[in-house]
């Protein structure tokens, strides 16, 4: 890795064999060239050292543009109608305009986990040093940091080794957003590209942020039987004082533990949070307990729990500091990028700042030291709680009864609600005094309380579903495998053989953000068919808490039941959302660990790679945020097909394969150099499933790979074809464009399948060694 | 137009894996509870095989009462033009597979150890006799494994016959085991290729043969021969061995020949029994690696299991990237364990008088194979290489006479050794000389424009 230069000037030096005068010695670049693999073509890659790559991966994917608004009014010229074939009077047109507004969001998404790499990461120096060695895994990693490896081409041995690809990423994002500038790029394709690229950039800034927090905060380093922690809104003991912290970055909740330890406390006071900061939070300490996905923020702290809530950054309520004032509970601001209109006071003495926040003199305060925000958070919750007592402003029963009464019926609330749940006919009931209907709408409830802000009554109908859901929600009680970290190299190579032999179909990822369709049950559900199916199930962020949540009729969750490590019927927690970077390197390490391919500054030969053979699919059943935008685009651009919930389509653009025409089907045999029809595998690279019924068959389907041997494609076409029949009671139409030759025919369906490929006029193909890049044909002999 | 409409429950892949508990458990059959059971499959001659009989001995499933647990056998006849002794192991192995794709059946174990159990659920939607299971055993093996022209099968519930029957299996299991531990790759024309792993390794490709199993320890010569009479064309296929080129290190033309061509030529050699020189290659998902340990010339070996670091302070996972990926890397050979118990066992290196060290768990698995004189540190005897040197001697390990004969000088490779690559030193005056002299700079400006740090590997110095 480079290092930067050197200057030496000594006027005299003098030893017992040397006497040296105004010596001047500068180096302008050190170069740590001790790592033997050869490097790649694309090093520290440019916005456009990938664009073949990108070009051919979206010649077979088409962008399929689902303009969820016409205009743009991105400048002052606007606005203006690009509907049907205008033009803005920038000259920019609809779908060039759709592609710019998703490399927006893939902008904002990565610079907010780089950003957040880049904060913990000095933050981390700052208190430990530069020349902390990184571990990801200990023994059982060699291939540490495997997306930085093949990215930019640099193997960070020390944290300081990380900054200089963290300022590659930040060059990557202020490129890429500059041409979403007025008059730059015109091209949707080119658009796309650079939407692949900072997408690219982002997984190597969650995977920079991922390991500088395991090896320096010591978090699980690829374990399989990393801790079982406590989840739910009921974990909580409500004796103790409690601090609730909300976000993803986890300096100042290390602070609030280091605090406690150093007092002697841990266990005196309850440390629960909400989203990644809460994954973080028990990889750092497994007695530390999550509440929830982000959806649980209002629920909680409307139900009075927090005696004190800390915020870091990203995915926090904008309304936490009003909604903490209502139920007297201090909040502390602790990210530079979210601080909530309060007064920096990082400077102050933490006593002052105690007594301000305990005496309610200010409702919250900015501390942006992580260790000082820990220990105002300890003593301030300890003399709030008995002040406090729980204070909430969940409604009682004759209150909801009476707004039951009230209410008109004027249906604003199920306009509002984004998963038109029937809140009105459950206020009808509530009338009657049957909270029922509100108790099930809580279920399904995502917590946007859009409900709220829209009744012209306003009432408050987010805290009636709580109220009615109230004993449901304080039996929550679930255990969750904390995040483990990267997957080991043995742990791929355990996986080999049982992939060629077809005993395990594919490795399906389900992360993201909680604002869910069906509500959290179904991402359980879909991730226990799966790994009932012998699948490896990999999870992260809220998705991995979501799976916790489902408990079996001797009470185990999943993770009690199925193993931690990548290995069939697996789930595996990896962690946060920047852990999602390991799911990727995973993917990555199979060339390296399997087909020995170098890494190093290498990306399209091993996106190649993994588009052609890896079958993992990726499925954020609830997308939201842009920075799942961009962690999706990263997974594009590596040739990994991902499947999004209903609510998907608002990312505004798929990436659809056309499965009926037969020359977007073609590979190169790396060994012969013919062009070889390998049917739509993997069909598409972005696609949505309106329900998890859809999904389940979708992701089953995308798992197939050109190079599956004939056992695995008939072990993947057997749990297609199963769950097809299953979920839609029929056989699905396209089998025939799956089947190489008759050893790929599930074994129980032949007579049936055979049937099929004669109606069909099906024709026997070859597998070949795929590839799409023409340079990757190996001569003979 | 499905192929079990006829079967009261669903039959699918998707079943494997069911779990029966004992109170959602109809019956079982076999298991731990009963002392006799078995099953075996027999190849037949045409005419002593009546296709898709199925006879039942004894109570049949309806005539078993609930919760109940009985002694049980499955015994299955097959002929065929190409059915042979040598496939019945294969074959027999799959009734494990095969029942379990039934909706409602566990089945566990093989041999004299099955364990079965039928659910409640599926008892009550009709799957109450054998015949059922029989008719899906049938339709699958004939099916699947096409060599199969005739098959019947007999299933037992009557406990005189089941004592009688198991009696007789046993004597065939252990003379089954008996011709494979003995069968030599000398004895038999043909030796099997696998390319399985080309999926993901390119340019990698197992042989396997009598006395050396696939790398991952899946893959048999029976197992080869059964998948290459069933599907010819497969990653499984037949190799002629050809000629004996070299008895010793185990080179064969028809293997030079086939892993040619299977590679393009990336491989055009190479010698069984030996990890130097045309060593057999590794994919990546081998069960263990033998890797040679300069200091003791003798080899360690580690296997995927093992946490620690081995005796030359490497792991698992960094001594196996050293061989991985379908390469022929001197000194670095992918194995299976089965492979360890084969007399072949690196017999060009020495065998087990070259096998210096190995986990513990490793010589647990294999200690009946070795031999008796065979000395083998494992981790709580030596840590380090200047341990095992100790070990060794102590123990007299032929290595050790080896060392006398030719000392052979070892440099360590230091971990972080670094070396400044020259750069131009612009300097007005400088006087420099070596051990009692002065050195004198003076108004020296050295620059350089990059310092590259590289690390020297042994060979280049």
């Amino acid at each position: 890795m480079v290092k930067k230069g050197l200057v030496v000037k000594a006027k005299e030096l003098k030893t017992d064999v040397a006497l040296v005068k105004n010596l001047e010695l500068s180096i302008g670049k050190i170069i740590d060239d001790t790592w033997d693999e050869p490097m790649g073509p694309t090093p520290f890659p440019s916005m456009t050292d990938l664009r073949d790559w990108d070009f051919k991966l979206l010649q077979r994917y088409k962008p399929f543009y689902l303009p969820y608004c016409d205009v743009c009014c991105l400048c002052t010229f606007g606005k203006c109608d690009l509907s049907g074939d205008k033009r803005g009077a920038c000259g920019l047109n609809m779908a060039a305009q759709q592609s710019r507004i998703v490399l927006l969001a893939c902008c904002i998404g990565a610079a907010t986990h780089i950003a957040h790499g880049r904060h913990l990461i000095d933050h981390l120096i700052e208190k430990y040093g530069r020349r902390i060695p990184l571990d990801s895994g200990g023994l059982n990693i060699d291939v540490e940091a495997p997306v930085t490896r093949l990215v930019v081409g640099v193997k960070p041995e020390t944290l300081q080794d990380l900054e200089e690809v963290l300022d590659w990423c930040e060059e990557q994002v202020t490129s890429c957003l500059s041409s979403a500038h007025t008059g730059q790029e015109g091209n949707n394709i080119d658009f796309e590209s650079k939407a692949f690229h900072v997408g690219m950039a982002d997984q190597v800034g969650m995977e920079v942020a991922d390991l500088a927090q395991i090896s320096v905060l010591n978090l699980p380093k690829a374990d399989p039987e990393a801790p079982l922690v406590e989840l739910g809104f009921g974990v909580a003991d409500v004796k103790k004082p409690t601090i609730l912290v909300i976000g993803h970055n986890v300096p100042s909740s290390v602070g609030i533990i280091d605090y406690l330890t150093k007092k002697k406390m841990l266990g005196k006071v309850e440390v629960v949070g909400i989203c990644c900061t809460a994954h973080d939070l028990t990889r750092y300490e497994p007695s530390a307990k999550i509440v929830g996905p982000i959806s649980w923020q209002l629920k909680y702290i409307r139900s009075g729990l927090a005696d004190l809530i800390v915020v870091d950054e990203q995915c926090i309520r904008a309304d936490t500091l009003e909604e903490a004032q209502k139920v007297k509970t201090p909040v502390i601001a602790s990210s530079p990028k979210n601080c909530l209109g309060l007064k920096n006071r990082t400077n102050d003495l933490a006593k002052e700042l105690v007594d301000d926040l305990v005496e309610a003199k200010v409702p919250g305060v900015l501390i942006l030291d992580p260790d000082k925000a820990g220990e105002v958070a300890v003593e301030a919750a300890i003399a709030v709680a008995p002040k406090r007592k729980r204070f909430n402003i969940i409604p009682d029963l004759e209150a909801i009864k009476a707004a039951g009464e009230a209410c008109g019926g004027c249906n604003e609330c199920i306009r509002a609600c984004p998963n038109n749940q029937p809140i009105p006919e459950a206020m009808k009931a509530a009338a009657l005094g049957d909270l029922d209907p509100l108790a099930t709408i809580l279920g399904e409830c995502v917590g946007c309380a859009r409900c709220d802000s829209a009744c012209p009554k306003d009432f408050s109908l987010h805290s009636f579903m709580i109220k009615a859901g109230e004993e449901k929600l304080w039996e929550e009680k679930f255990m969750m495998r904390s995040g483990r970290g990267s997957i080991s190299d043995v742990e791929i190579r355990n996986v080999g053989g049982p992939i060629v032999l077809g005993e395990i179909p594919g490795v399906i990822a389900i992360v993201g953000c909680s604002n869910y369709p069906e509500g959290g049950e179904a991402v359980a559900e879909i991730a226990e068919e799966f790994a009932k199916r012998r699948f490896i199930v990999v999870l992260s962020g809220c998705a991995a808490m979501s799976v916790a949540t489902v408990k079996d009729e001797e009470g185990k969750s999943l993770y009690e039941k199925y193993p931690g490590g990548f290995e069939a019927g697996g789930i595996l927690n990896v962690g946060s959302c920047v852990s999602n970077s390991h799911i990727a390197g995973a993917a990555i390490k199979i060339a390296s660990i399997f087909a020995k391919r170098n890494l190093r500054a290498n990306y399209e030969e091993i996106a190649d790679y993994i588009h052609n053979r890896v079958g993992a699919v990726g499925l954020a059943w609830g997308a939201y945020s842009q920075k799942a935008a961009a962690i999706a685009s990263g997974f594009w651009r590596l040739g990994v097909p991902v499947v999004v919930g209903p609510h998907g389509s608002k990312y505004r653009r798929m990436l659809l394969g056309r499965a009926d025409k037969k020359e977007d089907w073609y590979v190169y045999d790396a060994r012969t150099g013919d062009r070889v029809y390998v049917g739509p595998a993997p069909e598409h690279l972005f696609t949505t499933a309106e329900s998890k019924e859809e999904a389940i068959v979708m992701l089953m389907k995308l798992c197939m790979r050109p190079n599956d041997t004939t056992k695995g494609r008939s072990m993947k076409l057997t749990h297609y074809i199963d769950s097809h029949k299953r979920y839609f009671g029929v056989m699905p139409d396209d089998v025939h464009l799956f089947i190489r030759n008759k050893m790929d025919i599930p074994i129980t369906m032949k007579p049936e399948i055979l049937k099929i490929l004669e109606e069909k006029g099906w024709k026997e193909t070859r597998i070949p060694d795929p590839t799409l890049l023409k340079r990757m044909i190996r001569k003979r002999g | 137009m499905s192929m079990f409409e006829d079967i009261p429950v669903d039959v699918g892949v998707i079943y494997e894996g069911e779990r029966i508990r004992r109170k959602n458990m109809q019956v079982e059959l076999g298991g731990p509870k009963q002392e006799t059971k078995f099953e075996l499959v027999r190849a037949k001659k045409m005419d002593e095989v009546e296709d898709e009989k199925i006879t039942i001995i004894g109570p049949d499933l309806k005539d078993l009462a609930e919760g109940s647990s009985v002694p049980f056998g499955i015994y299955i006849e097959i002929a065929g033009k190409n059915v042979e002794e040598d496939l019945e192991g294969v074959t027999e192995r799959r009734i494990h597979e095969y029942c379990n794709f039934i909706e409602g059946i566990m089945h566990l174990n093989q041999r004299y150890d099955i364990w079965m159990r039928l659910s409640k659920k599926s008892f009550k939607k009709g799957l109450n006799s054998f015949t059922h299971i029989g008719k899906v055993l049938a339709r699958l093996y004939k099916s699947e494994l096409p060599f199969i022209e005739k098959i019947q099968i007999t299933f037992i519930t009557d406990p005189e016959k089941i004592k009688e029957m198991s009696k007789q299996a046993l004597e065939i299991y252990e003379a089954r085991d008996a011709k494979a531990r003995g069968m030599k790759d000398e004895e038999v024309d043909t030796f099997y290729g696998c390319t399985l792993c080309q999926s993901f390794a390119p340019t990698h490709m197992c042989v396997i043969t009598p006395q050396r199993y696939s790398n991952c320890g899946s893959i048999s010569w029976f197992d080869g021969r059964a998948s290459a009479q069933v599907d010819p064309k497969g990653p499984v296929f037949a190799i002629e061995k050809g000629e004996l080129l070299d008895p010793e290190k185990g080179e064969f033309s028809g293997i030079n020949e086939s892993i040619k061509q299977k590679t393009l030529g990336a491989v055009d050699k190479v010698w069984m029994y030996t990890g130097f020189g045309y060593p057999h290659t590794s994919c990546g998902c081998f069960e263990a690696m033998a890797f040679y340990i300069p200091e003791v010339e003798g080899y360690g070996i580690v296997d995927r299991g093992f946490k620690g670091v081995t005796v030359n302070g490497l792991p698992f996972s960094t001594l196996a990237d050293s061989g991985a990926g379908g390469r022929q890397v001197d000194g670095f050979h992918g194995i299976s364990i089965e492979y360890m118990r084969s007399p072949k066992f690196m017999q060009a290196d020495g065998g087990w008088d070259r096998i210096v060290w190995m986990p513990a768990s490793v010589k647990e698995r294999v200690k009946e194979f070795m031999p008796k004189e065979a000395v083998v540190a494992t981790e709580n005897e030596a840590k380090t290489v200047d341990e095992l040197k100790v070990f060794l001697k102590e123990h007299s390990h032929p290595i050790v006479q080896q060392w006398k004969e030719a000392p052979v000088e070892v440099t360590p490779t230091a971990e972080g050794e670094e070396a400044m690559e020259a750069a131009a030193f612009p300097v007005s005056t400088a006087t420099v000389a070596a051990g009692g002299f002065r050195i004198i700079f003076k108004n020296a400006k050295i620059h350089a424009e990059k310092v590259i740090i590289k690390r020297v590997d042994k060979a280049k110095r």
